[in-house]
């Protein structure tokens, strides 16, 4: 036994800031001799990451407990009060339009479920790394994305007790079609190492792509009268510059920490780029086609916040370690100009089996995109959607026949065409043991021919229906079986989203006698 | 020209959620219950884990306890995110303040000797125990099934890290300002006979890959503990003038009671299941009654080394009762 400490009644050096953090949160950690140390984090060799000094990870923010509550409550109780005075205000009928929410319940219903997804595996993470101060920022971020996940369910709650769409999105998170995207994506990296899961989730979705990803929900929600939304977005905005800073410090951290560390990080990087942004091809459409007041195009926030801020600034920076811009980037940027229109194009015509409902874009609108998209929105899209116009007057608005084929990786729709062709429909065949696998892209068969033993295993909703897992045979039954209701599918105009805004906006009038006004601006 | 604005009433088309409206039906639904049930994805999982490929991504094997509804277990306290981080900066509010009146009063100066070494040899090395309940509640959070039991989980994670905070801030006030005291409390964790069972007892709880059973010992060792150190020695220092160690203790013990909630709540869940009710409960008496004569095998050492220092405290006698009881109440008996 040691000795009792000597009594140190003097007031002896203050403890610096810094000095002071560190002793709150670093010196907890302590060297197992009852159990091994490797039994005690067995998940930290596989992926053949090396890391000789857990103390090099620095922890920018200094964060303690009573800080963190103390921000974050005062964060909850600004948001809170101004969700519960618009639901008691009818904020809702201030809207731009009701069909402004099929962006909202993309989110729902895609986006909400990866925040709990994010919750569950920064548990993972605070579990599973060997240093406490990594192990603490996953924690906070573990808990910060429980807080995303209920302030966003709390944000939408209200739009769902009036409007179709929101109400079973768990379940159609786990069954529909479209949102096995997103689903698969996350549950990529669910499945992953801790060090690729970091890569995949911290680094290039939180960081690479996140303005990408969120940005066009939320400016989008600030030009259409969704206050909830955007206040929810403002109010995230802290959290998230911390888990950007996360992302940045962890991939710093191993590419100082080894250098054979690096190419992994590279492999996943060009991986976790492209899973990345083929999730992003649902913003694309919401960003062109679902807004009814527009904010930037696609292609705009693409050259922004990815080509300007992620090309420009952070890969620069990374080039110091050795690291390249990620495989595949060519592509993207190729397909910066259809994007969004073979996407919209894909979902309108399937969007009898959404929880979300389309329109045709009115003239107007297709003027706003062929001056986005100068170059190819006049000459491949505006000649379908005028073709449509014509079958909408003859009442005859399209649905396409069956369901489409889905990509083995990233599980849209084989939808896209050959970098730099807009006419040419891309298709990638690759064999594995016996099987043919498709996928949508090149790289998209990059992932899948790196790890074919994982992207084989992939539940694609399509297949699952022709096999009969899907509540049945008909399109009724699978309909059925993903929990939709009436109103939840199909076209917007006359849709019951539509017909009661309409009334529901002819009551406003009378009452108020200056609807305009109340409208959302600017 | 002013016109007037009329509330307009607009029928909603639901109240709630499909998968709340399925289980409570259609009516308002609290903020807790919204945000809470059925959010854990639960089906066709695209992918076997490569850190564990014979489970799913969540899986309901990971613990031997289990229920056949998850959402049978809801946390009586109703934390989701905004209430638990409001209640928790009240809490650090009010410790601030007490150890503020503590240094300005000179309160650990004038602590008896028995007392100050009670707390720099045997309460600080304990900011270490938190620092496992961390990991294993964070196991626990990742590794559970159901989005009400990860959440508390998470957020019981969370909390040990305030609680080692506190004892750090405790240690620091009492180190002079030093972070010396810190220094010496992890060589008598690391070291020290009264304190290697605890130790021991953390590290094999750690490694414990089923998360219930982890709870269950992890659980075992605070009732003992925090009931001893916060409750038990909480009166012994009113009556033996340690003024500051009492004004600690509350913060220390309000914490344990709200902390205890949840678990048993999931206890209680567990043993009521319609269906595994019954195999819950003998999991219960058998595993509640190991982890409790483990707990208090390691934390005798502990409390008599108190009855060394404060010359006959009785705290051996008092987890003996505790540990009779808490084993009571796991097995069914009669204490
Ligand atoms: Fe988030
Ligand atoms: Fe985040
Ligand atoms: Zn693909």
């Amino acid at each position: 036994m040691t000795l009792a400490p000597e009594n140190k009644t003097k007031k002896a050096k203050k403890l610096s800031m810094k000095a002071r953090y560190e002793a709150l949160t670093r010196g907890l950690d302590w060297e197992p001799s009852y159990v091994e140390k490797d039994e005690m984090f067995p998940h930290l060799d596989y992926e053949g990451i090396k890391i000789h000094d857990w103390a090099a990870w620095e922890d920018p923010f200094r964060l303690t407990i009573d800080a963190y509550c103390k921000y974050q409550a005062e964060k909850d109780k600004r948001l809170y009060a101004v969700l519960d005075g618009f639901a008691q205000g009818q904020g809702h009928l201030g809207l731009t339009d009701a069909s402004y929410l099929n962006a909202m319940k993309i989110f729902i219903q895609g986006v909400t479920p990866l925040e709990y997804g994010a919750h569950r595996h920064f548990a993972y993470l605070a579990r599973h790394f060997a240093g406490p101060g990594p192990r603490f920022a996953a924690l906070c971020q573990s808990i910060d994305e429980i807080r995303h996940m209920q302030t966003e369910i709390h944000t939408l709650s209200n739009y769902n007790k009036y409007y179709s769409g929101f109400h079973n999105w768990p379940e159609e998170y786990d069954r529909v079609w479209y949102l096995s995207v997103p689903k698969s994506f996350f549950e990529d990296a669910l499945s992953c190492g801790p060090f690729e899961f970091l890569i995949a989730v911290g680094f290039s979705f939180e960081y690479l792509l996140t303005n990408l990803l969120f940005v066009p929900f939320m400016s989008g929600s600030s030009f259409n009268g969704d206050l909830p939304t955007m206040t929810f977005g403002f109010s995230a905005q802290s959290d998230e510059s911390r888990h950007m800073t996360l992302g940045l410090e962890a991939i710093k951290f191993l590419l100082e920490q080894d250098e054979a560390n690096v190419p992994i990080v590279q492999g996943w990087i060009d991986k976790w780029f492209w899973r990345s942004y083929r999730v992003t091809a649902l913003v694309a459409q919401m960003l062109d086609y679902m807004l009814p007041r527009k904010v930037m195009s696609w292609k705009e926030s693409f050259e922004l916040y990815f080509e300007e801020q992620m090309l420009g600034g952070l890969f620069e920076d990374l080039a110091f370690y050795g690291i390249t811009p990620p495989r595949h980037v060519e592509d993207a940027i190729k397909e910066k100009e259809i994007l969004s229109h073979q996407v919209y194009w894909t979902l309108y015509q399937f969007s009898f089996a959404a929880a979300f409902t389309t329109s045709a874009p009115s003239d107007e609108h297709m003027d706003w995109l062929s001056q986005a998209y100068p170059d190819t929105f006049d000459t491949h899209y505006r000649p379908l959607w005028e073709k449509e116009k014509k079958n909408i007057e003859a009442g005859g608005r399209h649905f396409a026949p069956g369901l489409p084929q889905l990509c083995q990786v990233c599980q849209v729709p084989m939808l896209f065409t050959e970098p730099g062709d807009a006419t040419t429909f891309a298709q990638r065949e690759s064999e594995f043991e016996g099987e043919i696998y498709h996928t949508c892209s090149n790289g998209c068969q990059w992932i899948f021919e790196r790890e074919p033993e994982k992207y084989r295993q992939a539940w694609l909703p399509v297949h699952q229906i022709y096999q009969g897992n899907c509540g049945g045979p008909t399109v009724p039954e699978v309909l059925e079986w993903y929990g939709l209701q009436d109103g939840d599918a199909g076209e917007y105009i006359g849709s019951r989203d539509h017909r009661n805004w309409q009334a529901w906006q002819g009551e406003a009038a009378a009452d108020t006698a200056t609807p305009d006004e109340t409208k959302a601006g600017a | 020209m002013q016109y007037e604005l009329k509330t307009q009433v607009i029928e909603p088309q639901r109240q709630t959620f499909t998968h709340i409206a399925k289980r409570y039906g259609d009516k308002p639904a609290s903020r807790y219950i919204e945000g809470s049930i059925d959010v854990q994805p639960k089906e066709h999982f695209q992918y076997r884990p490569t850190w564990d490929p014979t489970r799913e991504i969540y899986d309901d094997s990971y613990s031997v306890f289990r229920l056949t509804d998850a959402y049978s277990y809801l946390d009586p306290r109703q934390y989701y995110y905004a209430p638990y981080v409001t209640a928790r900066s009240g809490h650090h509010e009010a410790f601030a303040t007490s150890l503020e009146y503590i240094e300005a009063r000179g309160l650990l100066e004038r602590l008896p000797d028995g007392w100050r070494s009670v707390l720099a040899e045997l309460v600080l090395p304990l900011r270490h125990l938190e620092s496992a309940g961390q990991l294993i509640l964070c196991g626990m959070a990742r590794f559970g099934w159901g989005a009400t039991v990860t959440q508390s989980a998470a957020y019981s994670a969370f909390d040990r890290v305030g609680n080692a905070q506190v004892l750090s801030r405790v240690g620091i006030a009492l180190g002079g300002g030093t972070t010396d005291l810190l220094a010496e409390a992890k060589e008598h964790w690391l070291h020290d006979a009264p304190l290697q069972g605890l130790r021991r007892m953390a590290e094999e709880t750690i490694v414990e890959t089923d998360w219930g059973l982890a709870l269950l010992r992890l659980d075992a060792v605070d009732r003992l503990v925090y009931d001893l150190l916060y409750q038990h020695l909480d009166d012994e220092a009113v009556v033996s003038g340690a003024p500051a160690y009492s004004l600690v203790a509350q913060h220390m013990a309000s914490w344990f009671a709200d902390n205890r909630r949840w678990i048993d709540a999931l206890y209680t869940a567990w043993r009521e299941d319609p269906e595994l009710g019954a195999t819950n409960a003998a999991l219960l008496a058998e595993h509640g009654a190991a982890a409790v004569d483990t707990a208090l095998e390691v934390v005798t050492p502990f409390a008599a080394r108190i009855d060394e220092l404060l010359g006959g405290s009785s705290a051996v006698d008092r987890i003996t009762t505790t540990a009779a009881e808490v084993r009571a109440a796991h097995t069914g008996a009669a204490a």
